[in-house]
């Protein structure tokens, strides 16, 4: 591969963007096709299979290299890891299903390409700028996607999120700017900012940056606008929105205030503290009285933002964020996030499965019966979403709640744990409907054009089976989150 | 490749759900998939055997939690388990799909026995007492859905809930036993990182200095409490009580528990931890060769007295189970020897008593599940190729000469001689007695049940019109009969084979005949009195003996009358009025969380105006946070 000189201080190759570069080329491939007849079907293989070449390529991407654009990209395993995670959430919603027909779906699935640009290079660059570009053409894309469906319900989702999500960017924005006053320097990795400590310039940048990334994390009181888009758009856009979205936003918060912000965070720790509680809190208990199951995922996607939050507490509260107990946590935040994806990207996933647009809790009653594989996916996700052992949920609870206990936050925990225990009501809640209770009437087995979403509801189940079984990578995680300060 | 030491377990359970998920829809195909499964494993078994041949033991594991590791350990030992296994399970499956005929529920009932198959191999291989504690509750767990099976009948739930229960009583003993292990083991110096604390093969290669850092006297209660657990499995006084009861399951059942997958899991446990045994104080082997051998003399006496044909060889079991409880006990005086002996028991019991099983399965299907053995009688005419098997069984069941039970079980009388011998102390003999008298209680309950079942005139209309089912069926009975008699004929390679230091045990002729004798007695009194009719003129219903022992030593009444009702149920009366209390304070609990859940479901009214109101307060709420926070 060649190199070339961008005239901006560093040698640069391209050998490094070929992920990147691919989807785009892909992207306009896809784009092409509308003028050719070809069945969607077609296209959602393309775009499948194109999202696992990509994910194959960012994993050989050599990380020894360090940074390179001056520093706009830093190629590490913390990256890698990140951006394999979220082109295998982009991977469920393009899954080659056969029961959805979107008109003009090259815009669709070319629109999820080049939003996927975005999130590789988000996970790359550390520069607050090419950080904020990659972060709103992610957000701009799913802007599109939410639109996507036949209802003015989807219509309906879309205006609110992109609402919303301009007072986020315009927060993102001021946050960055203040930054600049702050530090000079746009650049967000932790050597930039060695001289320049607690500054008022960076406080509001730091309060701001929160607001404008906890909306992406549909963290309290910033959430609203998530519980009518993921009620509202089709499922496998919920799942890419409360999944991959939501763990793009993770990440740049993980990376921004670790990294950027590398200062002693012990001032705010309260605020983490206070937002992560509140949030789950929220969450969780909204959950219980909830009849729709689709807002009881809302709810719980809102819940386990918080418990993500919980990282950056420990982080704040342990004073350095180069310290082991820290490392742990971010590598805790790091392998939640894993299993996170395939649960909450699971459990959209499934209900594609009941025919139906809305799904009440009644409408899987009886579900045990009618569809036994459907039932059984879905339980098991019920029960990692709970945290209970033998699935990779468990263990994602488990790590985080024991980065919180070496973090001596066992107060913390003690709140964490408990709200747990009140998010197994709604999870079992569903999983009593559909083994307890018989069907209502009128309602059959579940036709064969709805058995697609259950193979891949399947396979995330073993997914999470085997990532609860198979855990020895948290040492490999451990060193990926020394990487995180660019 | 390490792969088939994994794919010994795991076959297994992807055929308890394939054979499920097919056989819902096409019931034929539940047991051959669950067969085809099961014979998958026994060739793994023989190819991890041939590794094991070529390359030691296969030794597999990965970090699963904290310093928990999850793999598996195959060594000589955890081999004849698994290959017996395998095979007498394959044997039994294939019988059964004969034997559930036409049952609505077959497919149930093959998934269920795949998978307790799979819980017993990945058990006898995994390579860390966590991983082995999983599937050995998997086992249990198994053992309750296949023993209430027949769900319809009363006795059948209530004979699996006892099961259930009293072996829980056992794994919460292995639990506290574990746990006392692993918090001994915290800063043992020679834990090298990657090894945890109950790895198996750390712990019975460093039993030694293991008992030198934990104290023999801690690491002696451990093996207390391990003994304890498989009592509970391995069904040993006290714990024995549900093995009766849990005849009620499908008869093909009865043989996989009692043959390959459940009693034999607390044998193998013993046998797998022996050097923790072995090494710590005395009184931990003392107390596995006391257990066994009461309890190999205990539930001899119990057998001669019951009529049930599955009950009968239910105790038979209990007592066999004692017999290599007490061998490895032994190990005290004979070391590893006694394992060996032990094992071998296990292997040549597991086939005959599957054998028996299955006989017993066929005469219960050509009696229409008439089970009381005074009513059967003249089968032998009847039905000759099953009752010849049966016979077989019998044979190897009282160590008759020349069969393989007669190799297993008298090395085993040998060793307690030895054992009297070496130790010095005249308490030694007792073992040696109740083992060499267990051999004429074998005898007599045998041959009791045999002749009242094979000779005689029919004592019954079904009887009358039993008939033998088509040979073919009987093919894995005359493979396992096969395997009764001639199984001895590999004793001292096997001995030699789990422990190469040990050998076939001699001792003087004079006392290796007396076990020989008291049996030989046994068979020619029981022909007296039950081969003829002669047994109908004795009455002794109102001998106390009698009813003491027809009671069962009024065990079972004392673990339901005294201790459930009287104790457990007094106790919980007086915590049900506090529950109640607390419950109600709990649902105040639950209900005001829901309704605060109903309140914040208002604030989400779809509104996006009223969003930014929310908005707005939320943000200038964290300005303020930070304002307070003093970061300002």
């Amino acid at each position: 591969m060649s190199s070339i000189d961008l005239g901006i201080g560093s040698t640069a190759t391209f050998i490094h963007l070929i992920p990147e570069i691919f989807l785009g080329l892909l992207g306009f491939a896809i784009l092409w096709t509308g003028v050719r007849n070809i069945g969607e079907r077609a296209i959602s293989w393309i775009t499948f299979s194109g999202l696992g070449i990509a994910a194959l390529l960012v994993f050989f991407l050599d990380p020894s290299s360090g940074s390179a654009y001056s520093g706009v990209m830093v190629f590490n395993n913390f990256g890698k890891y990140f951006a394999i995670i979220m082109l295998i959430s982009s991977m469920f919603i393009c899954y080659p299903f056969s029961t959805k027909n979107y008109s003009k779906s090259e815009i669709f699935y070319s629109t999820l390409l080049f939003l996927n640009v975005g999130m590789v290079v988000a996970a790359f660059s550390y520069n607050l700028i090419a950080l904020f570009i990659a972060f709103e053409s992610v957000s701009i894309g799913t802007y599109v996607l939410s639109s996507f469906g036949k209802t003015r319900r989807n219509l309906e989702a879309s205006i609110k999120y992109f609402f919303t999500g301009t007072i986020a960017t315009a927060f993102i924005l001021f946050g960055a700017s203040f930054y600049y006053l702050g530090t000079g320097t746009f650049s967000i990795s932790s050597s930039a900012l060695s001289h320049v400590i607690n500054s008022p310039e960076i406080t509001i940048a730091l309060a701001f940056l929160i607001i404008g990334f906890g909306f992406k994390l549909a963290l309290f009181p910033f959430h609203q606008w998530a519980l009518d888009t993921y009620d509202g758009t089709e499922n496998s856009v919920s799942a890419f929105l409360a999944a991959g979205s939501k763990i793009l936003a993770f990440m740049v918060i993980l990376k921004v205030f670790l990294s950027g912000f590398a200062f002693d965070h012990t001032a705010v720790f309260y605020l983490f503290v206070i937002l992560s509680i509140i949030t789950m809190t929220y969450g969780n208990i909204s959950a219980l009285s909830q009849s729709n199951l689709k807002r009881i995922l809302s709810y719980s996607s809102i819940a386990q933002a918080g418990y993500l939050v919980l990282v950056l507490a420990v982080v704040a509260g342990s004073g350095s964020p180069t310290s082991t107990v820290s490392e742990f946590a971010i590598a805790a935040g790091m392998f939640y996030s894993l299993v996170y994806i395939f649960m909450k990207g699971g459990a959209f996933i499934t209900m594609n499965a009941v025919p139906k647009d809305n799904v009440e809790l009644e409408d899987v009653s009886g579900l045990g019966k009618r569809s036994p594989a459907t039932a059984v996916s879905l339980s098991v996700i019920m029960l990692a979403l709970a945290g209970i052992p033998l699935t990779g949920g468990f263990l994602a609870k488990y790590y985080l709640f024991l980065a919180l206990i070496e973090g001596s936050l066992w107060w913390l925990a003690v709140i964490a744990i408990l709200n747990s225990a009140i998010s197994v009501f709604y999870y079992f809640r569903v999983i009593t409907y559909m083994f307890a209770r018989d069907p209502k009437e009128g309602d059959g087995a579940v036709p064969f054009s709805a058995k697609a979403p259950v193979v891949a509801a399947a396979i995330i189940t073993i997914a999470l089976f085997f990532i609860g079984i198979i855990a020895s990578f948290m040492p490999t995680l451990i060193s990926a989150a020394g990487g995180i300060f660019g | 490749m390490y792969i088939y030491g994994w794919l010994i377990f795991i076959t297994p359970i992807v055929g308890a759900f394939l054979s499920f998920a097919l056989g819902r829809h096409d019931r034929r195909l539940a047991g051959p998939i669950a067969s085809l499964a099961i014979g998958l494993s026994l060739v793994f078994s023989i190819l991890a055997f041939f590794r094991v041949q070529s390359s030691g033991p296969i030794d597999n594991s990965y970090n699963w939690f904290f310093n928990i590791n999850a793999g598996i350990y195959i060594d000589h030992l955890a081999l004849v388990m698994v290959l017996m296994v395998s095979f007498v399970s394959l044997m039994i499956h294939i019988f059964a799909m004969y034997y559930m005929g036409e049952d609505p529920n077959r497919h149930i009932y093959f998934a269920e026995t795949a998978l307790f198959t799979s819980g017993m191999l990945g058990l006898v291989v995994s390579s860390n007492l966590v991983l082995f504690f999983l599937f050995w509750e998997l086992v249990g767990l198994c053992s309750y859905l296949l023993v209430g099976f027949w769900f319809f009948k009363p006795n059948a739930t209530s004979a699996a809930k006892k099961a259930f229960i009293v072996t829980r009583v056992g794994d919460l003993l292995f639990l506290i036993g574990m746990a006392i292990l692993y918090f001994s083991l915290m800063g043992y110096p020679g834990l090298t990182s990657g090894v945890s604390p109950l790895d198996i093969p750390f712990l019975i290669n460093h039993a030694q200095s293991i008992a030198s850092y934990v104290g023999p006297n801690t690491l002696g209660a451990v093996a207390v409490l391990f003994l304890g657990a498989a009592a509970g499995k391995s069904a040993q006084f006290p714990l024995h009580v549900w093995i009766p009861d849990a005849m009620e399951g499908p008869t093909t059942v009865s043989a996989l528990i009692h043959a390959a997958t459940m009693v034999t899991a607390g044998v193998y446990l013993v046998a797998r931890v022996f050097p923790i045994f072995y090494y710590s104080a005395p009184f931990a082997l003392y107390s596995v060769v006391a257990v066994g051998a009461f309890t190999a003399f205990f539930a001899g006496i119990i057998g001669i007295v019951v009529n049930d044909i599955k009950r009968i060889l239910a105790y038979s079991t209990i007592s066999q189970i004692g017999y290599m409880m007490a061998a490895i006990g032994l190990g005290s005086v004979i070391g590893y020897s006694g394992v060996s002996y032990g094992m071998f028991h296990l292997v040549v019991h597991a086939d005959f008593k599957a054998l028996l099983f299955m006989c017993a399965g066929a005469i219960l299907i050509a009696l229409m599940d008439l089970r009381d053995t005074r009513e059967m009688g003249g089968l032998w005419r009847r039905m000759p190729i099953t009752v010849t098997l049966l016979l077989i069984g019998s044979l190897a069941l009282v160590a008759f000469p020349g069969t393989a039970g007669y190799f297993s079980k008298d090395s085993i009388i040998a060793a307690s001689w030895i054992y009297f011998e070496k130790s010095g102390s005249p308490y030694a003999i007792i073992p040696w007695i109740l083992l060499a008298g267990g051999s004429l209680l074998t005898a007599l309950y045998t041959f009791r049940m045999f002749f009242r079942v094979a000779l005689g005139k029919p004592r019954s209309y079904l009887a009358e019109k039993a008939h033998d089912p088509k040979p073919v069926v009987l093919i894995p009975l005359m493979i396992l009969g096969a395997g009764a008699l001639f199984l001895g004929l590999i004793q001292p390679y096997f001995y030699r084979y789990v422990y190469s230091q040990a050998v076939v045990p001699s001792i003087p002729l004079y006392i290796e005949a007396i076990p020989i004798t008291l049996m030989a007695i046994g068979i020619i009194v029981t022909y007296f009195i039950y081969g003829t009719e002669r047994y109908k003129k004795i009455d002794i219903s109102k001998n106390l003996g009698y009813r003491i022992v027809k009671n069962k030593f009024y065990l079972d009444r004392l673990f339901t009358n005294v201790i459930a009702e009287r104790f457990i149920a007094a106790f919980s009366g007086a915590t049900a009025s506090f529950e109640a209390s607390y419950n109600r304070g709990v649902e105040g609990v639950g209900d005001g969380t829901l309704n605060l859940g109903a309140f914040f479901r208002k604030l989400q009214n779809g509104v996006i105006e009223n969003y930014f109101i929310f908005l707005i307060i939320g943000i200038s709420v964290i300005f303020i946070i930070i304002e307070i926070l003093g970061v300002l």
